[in-house]
């Protein structure tokens, strides 16, 4: 008989943990979710120089709404949630001091460079079409397309109906599909 | 298209794999020790996590206990003006009302409520409160208040 795989601590149970004091709880949340976070981020055209802080700021103000956090969704769902509100009040901060490229140029040299500036051509679309959509069509959008997450999760997190989850994720996909054609 | 089938078209599915691809790239430069590191500071930094913060050190509670006492000390020079209106018609009223849509309707009917339940104890001295809005007070500020209004009541 082998011996059993070690046990992922659920997120579930580092949030106990977390509230009772231990800070190793939030390193290891942080770990576990901070690149999904920041590529969630990222795909809504947040700028490279502040993608660390956005993402910074995000876990800090989840860490300090633990208490009010009732599991209805799951962390991610969660986080994802809350980051979409921080950068979001970080766009209006920008829009008040200085103007941002959101679509900072990024280059691989391997590959072929037809087929990159092809696909390039279409990310930059895309980011284009979703910075376009209604927060709640882009934030369930992203969720949906990107991070994977099942209705009945992006409803709870984003405290809406999954019925309304649906027919946001439709309309934002009908809008992107006549954006980028 | 059928909400039940939530399959993207080939062309969206194609700029989605583009944009992640890109936006995996530049989430991979985020450095997530220094996050975790920074966080914990930051919640280390006297910024409590929720179970140790009491829920009166909240600035909503805060702010719903500065409201409570300037309505308070507002009753009390309202009442002072109405037993002596010789001796305070010249007096001034330096009180703010804070602006009512500052506060939700469960704060408003908090302070509403204490109001009516604490009796306005006449004083010769006037509530000096400058403030506009309970909004435009820092949490500090709405702490040393409270703080000065345990130590009176004590």
């Amino acid at each position: 008989m082998g011996s059993p795989a070690l046990a992922v601590e659920p997120d579930g149970d580092l949030i106990a943990q977390y509230l009772a004091g231990e800070e190793r709880a939030a390193t290891e949340l942080v770990r576990r979710h901070a690149a999904a976070l920041a590529r969630y981020i990222a795909a809504q055209g947040a700028p490279d120089d502040e993608l660390e802080d956005l993402t910074q700021e995000t876990m800090f103000k989840t860490f300090r709404a633990l208490g009010t956090f009732r599991g209805g969704a799951s962390f991610r769902t969660w986080l994802l949630a809350i980051g979409g509100n921080v950068l979001r009040d970080r766009r209006r901060q920008w829009r008040r001091s200085r103007v941002v490229e959101l679509t900072p140029d990024i280059r691989d040299p391997s590959g072929d460079p037809g087929a990159h500036a092809e696909a390039g051509w279409a990310a930059e679309r895309l980011e284009e079409g979703v910075g376009k959509l209604a927060r709640l069509q882009r934030e369930v959008f992203l969720m949906r397309a990107q991070q994977g997450l099942g209705y009945d999760e992006i409803a709870s997190g984003l405290g809406i109906s999954e019925g309304a989850a649906r027919v946001h994720y439709h309309h934002a996909v009908k809008r992107l599909k006549a954006w980028i054609s | 298209m059928d909400l039940m089938n939530d399959e993207l078209p080939p062309e969206l599915e194609t700029a989605l794999k583009a944009l992640d691809a890109r936006a995996s790239q530049r989430a991979a430069r985020v450095d997530v020790e220094r996050v975790a590191a920074r966080v914990v500071e930051r919640l280390r930094q006297g910024e409590a996590s929720p179970s140790r913060r009491m829920l009166w050190m909240s600035p909503v509670a805060l702010r719903a206990a500065a409201a409570v006492v300037v309505l308070v000390a507002g009753g009390a020079l309202v009442t002072l003006t109405m037993q002596h209106p010789q001796q305070s018609a010249s007096v001034k009223l330096p009180v703010t009302i804070p602006a009512a849509d500052s506060l939700n309707p469960g704060q408003l009917e908090a302070v509403l409520q204490a109001a009516g339940e604490v009796r306005p104890v006449v004083d010769t001295a006037a509530p000096v409160i400058s403030s506009g809005s309970w909004d435009d007070l820092s949490e500090p500020q709405l702490e040393t208040l409270l703080a000065s209004l345990k130590g009176a009541e004590g």
